[in-house]
């Protein structure tokens, strides 16, 4: 009898290809998502050997028939009754590919080794990247492949909010690939990330260590399973917007101000970029005839936008048909320029006495004969968008982010409104697939992680915002533009871009959520602990194995709020 | 008056006392011998922790013909007993079933000198003959087999343990085991000593008395009060050997009436309550699972005769 064994088939009911069941032996035990491995002579063939994982535990007295006999044979001891322990494994593999079931009666042994990396696929991964860790304390991988856009793209993490296991879960995983370049290979260097801090400001720190690491139970010893040295991001910038109604740019952050640099366009860049697009991303927006007036108004700015002498980022609105090409060239002297465009408040001016003259007709070349009311509902959201996301477009040198300036671009949004998040989440998205678009090129990878995804690719409705991402849901793969998307509930996300996303993680999962089509990769049993999975436990799904695992990641090396952070001089790493 | 009752028993199991039967075996009880007052007496639990209890089971798998161009056509039986105990360890608070044993019959009338085909079942079959052509003889051959092997469980078992047996006593050696009878079929005592029984209480006992033919002394014991019960539902007799001192025989009585209300059976769970004490009645089921498959039985046994033919 090997020492890995644990029990035998159960021979009392039908073993089949994707499910068995294991009487475990008086002096051993399995608990859920152990892996185990039964081999089988099957004629003709040989030695197959049949993989799984454990989904339930039971156990029952055997000769018990009525539930009161439970008294008789624990309290009473008058009637005889065998304890009986099993367990139901869902079948991972069986190897070679003869799809035949387990025979009843072979012993069943724990999965160890390179057992293990059979059992989980990972033989077959060409680049097997760890997610997390098994019950068993060792690394479970995913394939690379099938998020860097080789095989599939993209990653979707769905649970409730609350226990921050979404982002947690994400940034462990970026953590792990920005650290794993032999795994990642070609372009590891230049892994561009771009994250969006959503709430709080959990996300400030990452360059920080954290001083409660060292106390954590079992960190280290899971980064070293994982086999990443734990430390804070090497590589990260910080962006946020600029806090209103101050002339200078100081971020709008509480916690944390300095290290963080503040970011905004300007009107030129605003009208180059055709950001106007982001400043309509309701899904209400959609109706009536208002895409048609914003696209004629994009048009426009693009032609009339001029730059001022002497005030950089500033532009003037002004009618290029007497150029000689009917296009400006260069900036116009100040004196000449009229009204000056420094910050959308003034751009919302200027268009409005365009589209909406005190003295007679709007030009149809900006307006296309729209209806006026419609005009007038295009100027009411303009007035509404200038007023949450003004401060975001201001005149002066550029300050846009530059997502090339370190490996990991923190995006802090969480101050603002909800349109302007949409607007700053637009821009950039646009910006990183615009700039993918033109090289043409996968390689570098650029991984974009999104928060409440469901604010963003609503599953009703429709908007520039959310077909972007379908877009890059879609084509991104090819573009090395890669979506970690999170969200409470899959069920409010847009399904093109759910369905496009090839790993897929789960953390803590609403009861009535779990029971969702969008879960239906769960087995029963999965989707049932789903509702009890504790922060820091996802589980994983892949196109590379067949069944979700459950796996748990260590606790973060660095700091996720002000009060983690550790003092200067003091090295909780020390020791590691 | 008397009143009619309707037996707790399910109807394919008889009933505990069968009228017809209920014959008075005058002459040869002693109802004297405890030499004690003629009225209930509380059971008394002298602590003993370690209890076994001793049953079989058994099954008529086919029925067999010998076919004889002389004699005619000779009945037979293929037959699988099975007996075993359920050790009830009082101190541990845990029961366990052990000593199984199975044992496979094929039984020959007429006196016969064939011997059954090896089947392929473990344990095999084994052949005996008896004398008589008598089918009913057949059944009853196997039936004292499986007392007689379960007799001697119950005597090696006496040697540590207190014992109590399923059913008469099989074997009257001076070993410490009850036989428990759940169902009546005589009434051996006379008209004012059937009050007494009467007016038995669940864990109360009646004096001893000797069946001197048999050699045995016997008591009842009440197990339970049955609801809506006549006078004589809840009562099971029990039996101990002649060949013991008296004064262990009262002991065993005693502990009886004490320890087996405790092991009693609940209507709803078993057909015979509260008779078919609890761990016998699990004792049974075990025995049967150990029989084997009725129909994989069969089938072997076919096949083994097939064979032969064949050959």
């Amino acid at each position: 009898m090997s020492d890995d064994q644990v029990g035998r088939v159960l021979g009392s009911e039908h073993t089949s290809t994707a499910t068995f069941r294991v009487v475990v032996d008086d002096d051993q035990f399995l608990q859920l998502d152990d892996l185990v491995v039964v081999r089988t002579e099957v004629p003709k063939v040989g030695e197959v050997r049949t993989y799984g994982v454990v989904t339930e535990a039971e156990a029952i007295y055997e000769g018990a028939r009525y539930e009161s006999d439970t008294h008789r044979i624990a309290e009473l001891g008058i009637m005889p009754a065998q304890k009986v322990r099993s367990a139901t494994v869902a079948v991972t593999r069986v190897d070679p590919e003869i799809w035949v079931s387990a025979d009843p009666g072979e012993p069943v042994e724990r999965a160890t080794g390179d057992e293990r990396s059979r059992a989980l696929y990972t033989d077959q991964m060409e680049r097997p990247l760890p997610v997390g860790l098994g019950r068993d304390g060792a690394p479970v991988h995913i394939d690379l492949d099938f998020f860097d856009g080789r095989k599939g793209g993209h990653m979707s993490i769905a649970g409730i909010s609350g226990v921050a296991t979404k982002t947690s879960f994400a940034l462990f995983f970026l953590r792990v690939l920005t650290a794993s370049p032999e795994v990642v290979g070609e372009g590891a260097a230049n892994l561009r990330v771009l994250v969006f801090n959503v709430k709080g400001e959990d996300l400030l720190w990452l360059d920080k260590p954290n001083a409660r690491f060292a106390v954590a139970d079992d960190a280290a010893e899971g980064w070293a399973a994982i086999g990443v040295a734990p430390a804070p991001f090497p590589s990260v910038r910080f962006w946020a917007p600029p806090r209103r109604g101050i002339a200078d740019l100081v971020p709008d952050t509480g916690g944390r101000l300095e290290g963080i640099d503040v970011f905004a366009w300007t009107p030129r860049e605003f009208v180059d970029l055709g950001l106007l697009e982001f400043c309509f991303t309701d899904a209400n927006d959609a109706k009536n005839q208002l895409p048609f007036i914003r696209e004629r108004v994009q048009q426009q700015l693009q032609r009339f936008a001029v730059d001022v002498e002497g005030r950089p980022g500033a532009i003037a609105l002004r009618d290029p048909r007497d150029q000689p090409d009917g296009r400006w060239h260069g900036p116009i002297p100040a004196g000449q320029a009229g009204p000056i465009v420094t910050d959308l408040p003034s751009l919302v001016a200027e268009l409005e006495t365009i589209l909406d003259p005190d003295d007679g007709e709007p030009d149809t070349a900006w307006t296309g004969r729209v209806q006026l009311s419609t005009v007038s509902a295009f100027l009411r959201r303009l007035h509404a968008a200038s007023s949450r996301l003004g401060h975001l477009v201001r005149a002066g040198d550029s300050t846009r982010i530059d997502r090339d300036a370190a490996n990991v671009t923190v995006v802090a949004i969480q101050s603002l409104h909800e349109q302007a998040q949409r607007f700053v989440v637009g821009a950039l998205l646009k910006e990183t697939f615009q700039h993918k678009e033109a090289t043409g090129q996968r390689l570098p990878l650029s991984v974009i992680v999104l928060d409440e995804l469901n604010k963003y690719a609503p599953r009703e409705g429709t908007s520039p915002l959310k077909d972007m991402l379908i877009d890059i849901a879609q084509r991104g793969r090819s573009l090395g533009v890669l979506l970690v998307g999170a969200q409470q509930s899959a069920s409010r996300v847009a399904p093109e871009v759910l369905e496009n996303a090839s790993i897929r993680i789960t953390g803590r999962l609403d009861a009535a959520e779990a029971e969702r089509a969008e879960y239906g990769w769960m087995l029963p049993s999965t989707r049932a602990r789903a509702r009890l999975l504790k922060p820091g436990t996802m589980v994983v799904s892949q196109p590379a194995v067949p069944v979700p695992l459950v796996v748990t990641f260590p606790f973060p090396p660095w700091a996720t709020r002000r009060e983690e952070v550790a003092a200067d001089g003091e090295d909780p790493f020390a020791g590691l | 008056m008397a009143r009619i009752f309707v037996e707790g028993w399910s109807p394919e199991y008889g009933a505990p006392l069968d009228a017809a039967e209920l014959a008075p075996a005058e002459g040869t009880v002693d109802d004297g011998v405890e030499g004690v007052d003629w009225a209930p007496l509380d059971g008394h639990d002298d602590g003993c922790a370690r209890i076994a209890f001793v049953d079989g089971v058994r099954r008529i798998d086919a029925r067999l013909t010998v076919d004889d161009q002389l004699a005619g056509p000779i009945p037979g039986l293929c037959g699988t007993l099975a007996i075993g105990a359920v050790l009830w360890d009082r101190a541990a608070v845990r029961s366990e079933v052990a000593n199984e044993r199975v044992q496979r019959w094929a039984v020959l009338a007429g006196g016969r000198a064939e011997r059954f085909p090896v089947v392929d079942l473990t344990p095999p079959y084994e052949t005996m003959a008896i004398a008589t052509r008598d089918g009913d003889a057949l059944v009853h051959a196997l039936q004292s087999t499986m007392r007689a092997a379960e007799a001697a469980l119950a005597t090696s078992l006496a040697a540590d343990r207190c014992v109590f047996a399923d059913g008469p006593l099989h074997e009257l050696g001076p070993h410490e085991v009850v036989g428990v009878v759940k169902s009546h079929r005589v009434t051996y005592l006379d008209a004012p000593r059937n009050a007494v029984i009467a007016a038995l209480d669940a864990g109360q006992r009646t004096p001893l008395f000797a069946i001197k033919d048999y050699g045995r002394y016997s008591w009842y014991v009440r197990l339970a009060r049955v609801e809506d019960g006549h006078a004589w539902s809840g009562l099971v007799r029990c039996e101990a050997s002649a060949h013991l001192p008296l004064a262990t025989v009262r002991t065993i009585a005693d502990r009886a009436a004490a320890l087996l209300p405790l092991v009693a059976s609940q209507p709803h769970m078993d057909p015979r309550a509260p008779q078919n004490l609890v761990p016998i009645g699990a004792l049974e089921r075990d025995l049967r699972h150990r029989m084997g498959d009725p129909g994989l039985v069969y089938r072997a046994l076919r096949a083994a005769v097939a064979e032969r033919r064949a050959s």
